[in-house]
């Protein structure tokens, strides 16, 4: 209605004073627009100078942080850190550090409460949920510690998935070995053996985690293929023939530890590891020498197992004479009682079913004066160990 | 500098406009609302850039004073609140005597009292006091300084434009909201803050422009800070209906704060202010002593507006017990603080104890009840709600708040759960809002926003009559329309128009008619060009007051049926109706 309202009209001052108003305003709004512009031009720079000094800070604040926290000083690695999350906040992986310095510290229950804010925030973050698994195994709570420790295997991760994913398998088996349930940890290492890329660190890691496991046969597998390697590693070259001897597989054991010994780098290692060594590879030596070869000539077979049953029955006569006379030691007696006194070669030689019963009284009497007259020193140590598994000394 | 230049630039305008002595309304009659949306715009931009710099000039104070991370036991943390608390109550004293306080009474004022005038030393006052006392570690915030910042930048503005009183009055508004939008970096809760606690009422009239403030100078902020609130929010989970309990605790405990937050303000404040006007220049250093104590001690996170904590608090980085003796230290920090008369705000501190609360209630829960507990940062979100329903008494800003931070609508039932509750209880305690009681204290007498939201204003129903007057056609003639209104004895009656309308007539006003047209002409020849309003049931009884100079009595009709009659009010109806209320 407004429209068709009819106004007076202007006079020639009022347009005059109409022209200078809208002048005025129009002046006025440019002023204006022009405050704004130095004002943003003002706020810009003070912001900017802000903004800078704020990366400054929060540089220097988490290179503190790290650093106290590989020094050990979780205390002002979390003060450090946490000032640097001020002044970059929401960087995950600084959270991460500051949480893992609260759980450094101890500081459990503040850890546990950040990494689950952290995991709330990124469900199925495989870091976060190996971060907590550490802290409840560290809080003795192996459950949870494993769940953890599972849920890390099917998170995510960023970078290298894969290798993430390794090391938290290699982590939960060390985990799950310390709290002696080898066969879980058997399995884990299985299939870490079976995804593990063709690196020998990391294979010699999984074997040696195998070995902790009491699982030789498997990790004997991987440090016999890391053996084949063109210039393999006395740690290979030793694994293999521990595990081998271990197994009682000789005839592995004796050429993997007369390299590993052979090796350069055999004789940079400390004594006390060194000596273990060279004593397998002694008795790898030995147990050759008694170990009746069925390869051998005949002649030399039977000289062999007329020498054992010498050497066991020595050990018998010593312990018959000092144990208290019991079921199986008069059934040993009986069974020597057997074996004409008079043993000899060219008896041996003429009658394998002789050497047959021979040997295997030899086994019997090694396995059983172990168990009534304590462990056996010698060639009656090396006889026993023929003993539990005879079949195995050659075994390739 | 820039207050200079704008009044040079305005003033001479103004001084020849007022010489001119010529009628701006028949000159430019559309002059004043079409800058009212323009000015609008650049309040809120110039609001958001003054926020921006006044945000930065408190953490670079902070830097510079306190250091880049201040830890307990560093004597700093004694000496700077207390020596920024001497300086700032000097230039309060000298210089700034308006810059006292949170700001937000201040606005209140200059609408209600002072026609909108908020001086540019008030501005600057509040921009340079606040800051320093901010960022030297005084447990305060700076929203309700952005708010009276924005104000003030707003009435600057619009009385160097020469705008008309009615407007001038109008512009505090908007500038607060767009102070408090750039501050909060959140322009729903703005305006809803403004509305509620402001002016108290939605007015077509200005909504427009403090919408369009407010988004002008949060896109400002949003340029400069990000998009993100002036906090990180974590993800918001509500896993379990059961979890309703805990929230409804955290209502409870919120409402508790809230009134020990607000009693401690109501006693400490008065009796400081009463003491001779001399202690008022070592007040705020005795307050910043005792805060940086506290901060010495093992507390620094209570000093300043504490965002940086409430962040680290949403994001579960602290144990429980931890939470809740920050939340217990910071009220003890902002009472001390407010009551000296530092100039700051009580946003931010609300906010952070309704953190560490929410957070504190929600690391408990996780503790002892994992299984049913959504994420800590939610407890603190809605914790945050909760004492700003409690202790600011803004229910429904409280509730806008935490879903436009978190973005997250899942939320709004624990919300608006714990909020009632703490909103109830608190108002239960403690009946009068606290910036009411800061106004009582300064011996003001503003109008308050919690009463004016409850009073029961009446209606048209309260005061309807029977319809006991005669009711004629206009097409009946007057002779028989003077039957009926000698029969019924009435000194006015009621014609209705052959197109719908109504008109109320005198009997002196039909027999002049009577005297002047035959006895056969219809009454509708008789009757004046205007009608009587159209009235219904529940409009409010003020709007009936205005038409009975006019009309001895006003029909009220049913909205169902247009042309039915639910009875008549009249003036003496109408003024028996408010007398025996």
């Amino acid at each position: 209605m407004a429209v068709f309202e009819l106004r007076p009209p202007l006079t020639a001052e009022e347009r005059a004073e109409k022209r200078r108003l809208i002048l005025r305003d129009s002046m006025a709004l440019l002023s204006l627009f022009a405050i704004t512009v130095i004002l943003g031009a003002l706020t810009y720079s003070l912001f900017g100078s802000f903004t800078r000094h704020r990366d400054v800070l929060a540089r220097r604040w988490r290179a503190n942080g790290e650093r106290a926290l590989k020094s050990g000083h979780p205390k002002e690695a979390i003060e450090a850190l946490r000032s640097a999350l001020e002044y970059a906040p929401g960087q995950r992986d600084l959270e991460v550090e500051l949480a893992m310095a609260l759980a450094a510290a101890n500081r459990n229950l503040e850890a546990a409460a950040y990494f689950n804010s952290l995991l709330d925030t990124q469900p199925g973050n495989g870091l976060i949920h190996l971060q907590l698994a550490r802290l409840a195994a560290k809080q003795g709570n192996a459950t949870l510690a494993v769940e953890h420790y599972q849920r890390a295997l099917d998170g995510t991760w960023e970078g290298d998935g894969y290798q993430r994913r390794l090391s938290v398998r290699l982590e939960l088996a060390g985990y799950l070995i310390s709290r002696k349930n080898f066969p879980q940890a058997q399995s884990e290492l299985r299939t870490a053996a079976g995804n593990a890329p063709n690196v020998p660190e990391t294979r010699l890691q999984i074997a040696r985690l195998m070995e902790q496991a009491q699982d030789p046969a498997d990790a004997l597998d991987i440090y016999r293929v890391e053996t084949r390697r063109k210039n393999a590693s006395v740690e290979a070259l030793e694994g293999a023939g521990r595990t081998a001897y271990e197994l009682g597989r000789i005839g592995i054991a004796r050429p993997a530890l007369a390299r590993a010994v052979n090796a350069r780098e055999f004789h940079m290692q400390a004594n006390d590891v060194r000596q273990p060594i060279l004593q397998m590879l002694e008795n790898s030596v030995r147990i050759l020498q008694l170990y009746p070869d069925p390869n051998l000539p005949v002649r030399a077979l039977a000289g062999r197992i007329l020498n054992d049953a010498n050497i066991a029955r020595a050990r018998f006569s010593s312990c018959f004479a000092n144990a208290n006379a019991s079921g199986e030691m008069e059934n040993l007696r009986s069974q020597w009682q057997q074996i004409p006194a008079k043993l000899s070669v060219n008896a041996l030689e003429q009658d394998p079913q002789l050497e047959q019963t021979t040997m295997s009284l030899v086994y019997d009497t090694e396995t059983q004066t172990a168990q009534l007259c304590g462990a056996p020193t010698g060639d009656d140590a090396l006889l026993l160990k023929i003993a539990q598994a005879p079949t195995m000394v050659l075994q390739p | 500098m820039i207050g200079q230049t704008l009044g040079r630039v305005f003033s001479s305008g103004n001084r020849k406009g007022t010489a001119s002595a010529l009628d701006l309304s028949k000159l430019a009659p559309t002059r004043d609302e079409r800058l009212f949306l323009v000015l609008s715009i650049f309040i809120g931009v110039i609001s958001g850039l003054l926020v921006v710099s006044f945000r930065v000039a408190i953490e670079w104070i902070k830097i510079l004073t306190l250091g880049s991370v201040p830890h307990p036991g560093q004597y700093r943390l004694l000496f700077v609140p207390a020596l920024a608390g001497v300086l700032v109550a000097a230039l309060v004293q000298w210089f700034f005597p308006a810059a006292r306080g949170s700001g937000v009474n201040q606005t209140k004022a200059a609408l209600y009292i002072y026609n909108g005038y908020i001086s540019f030393k008030t501005v600057i006052g509040k921009f340079i006091t606040s800051s320093i006392a901010i960022g030297a570690g005084h447990s305060l915030g700076p929203e309700d300084p952005s708010l009276q910042i924005g104000a003030g930048v707003a009435s600057i503005i619009a009385r160097k434009l020469g705008l008309s009183r009615q407007r001038l009055r109008l512009f505090a508004p908007i500038g607060a909201a767009a102070g408090l939008a750039a501050a909060f970096n959140a322009p729903i809760s703005a305006i809803l803050f403004v509305i509620e606690e402001v002016i108290g009422q939605w007015s077509a009239a200005v909504l427009g422009s403090i919408v369009l403030s407010a988004i002008s100078s949060v896109v400002v902020a949003r340029h400069f800070w990000g998009s993100q609130p002036m906090f990180r929010i974590p993800a918001i989970t509500w896993r379990d209906n059961r979890e309703l309990v805990a929230y409804a605790a955290l209502g409870v405990i919120g409402g508790l704060f809230a009134f020990v937050f607000s009693r401690s303000l109501g006693y400490l404040r008065p009796r400081l202010r009463a003491l001779p006007r001399w202690t008022q220049f070592c007040q705020p250093g005795v307050a910043g002593l005792l805060v940086g104590v506290i901060g010495f001690f093992g507390f620094p996170q209570v000093m300043g507006s504490g965002y940086e904590v409430m962040d680290q608090a949403m994001h579960g980085q602290f144990a429980w017990k931890f939470l809740l003796a920050l939340a217990v230290l910071k009220l003890l920090a902002t009472t001390l603080s407010f009551s000296s008369g530092t100039p700051g705000g009580m946003f931010a501190p609300t906010l952070f104890i309704g953190a560490m609360l929410g957070a504190g209630v929600g690391s408990f829960e996780k503790l002892f009840f994992p299984h049913l507990t959504g994420t800590v940062g939610s407890y603190a979100l809605v914790g945050m709600g909760v004492l700003f329903a409690g202790f600011l008494r803004a229910p429904l800003t409280s509730v806008f708040m935490v879903l436009e931070v978190s973005g997250n609508y899942s939320i709004i039932l624990p919300v608006i759960l714990a909020n009632t509750i703490a909103y109830l209880l608190s108002r239960a305690l403690q009946p009068i809002p606290i910036f009411e009681v800061f106004t009582h204290q300064d011996g003001m007498d503003l109008p308050s926003m919690e009463e004016q939201r409850e009073e029961k204003p009446l209606h048209i129903e309260d005061a309807l009559e029977p319809l006991l007057v005669p009711v004629v056609k206009g097409s009946d003639a007057i002779s028989s329309v003077s039957e009926a209104a000698a029969e019924g004895r009435a000194s006015a009656f009621l014609v209705q128009l052959h197109d719908g309308s109504w008109y109320a007539m005198t009997v002196e006003e039909l027999t002049g008619a009577a005297a002047a047209l035959t006895a056969e002409t219809p009454v509708e020849r008789a009757v004046k060009g205007d009608r009587v309003p159209t009235l219904f049931p529940d409009m409010p009884l003020d709007n009936a007051l205005p038409y009975f100079p006019r009309w001895p009595l006003l029909p009220v009709l049913n909205r169902a049926s247009r042309g039915k009659l639910e009875g008549v009010i009249t003036l003496s109806g109408v003024l028996e109706r408010y007398h025996s209320d």
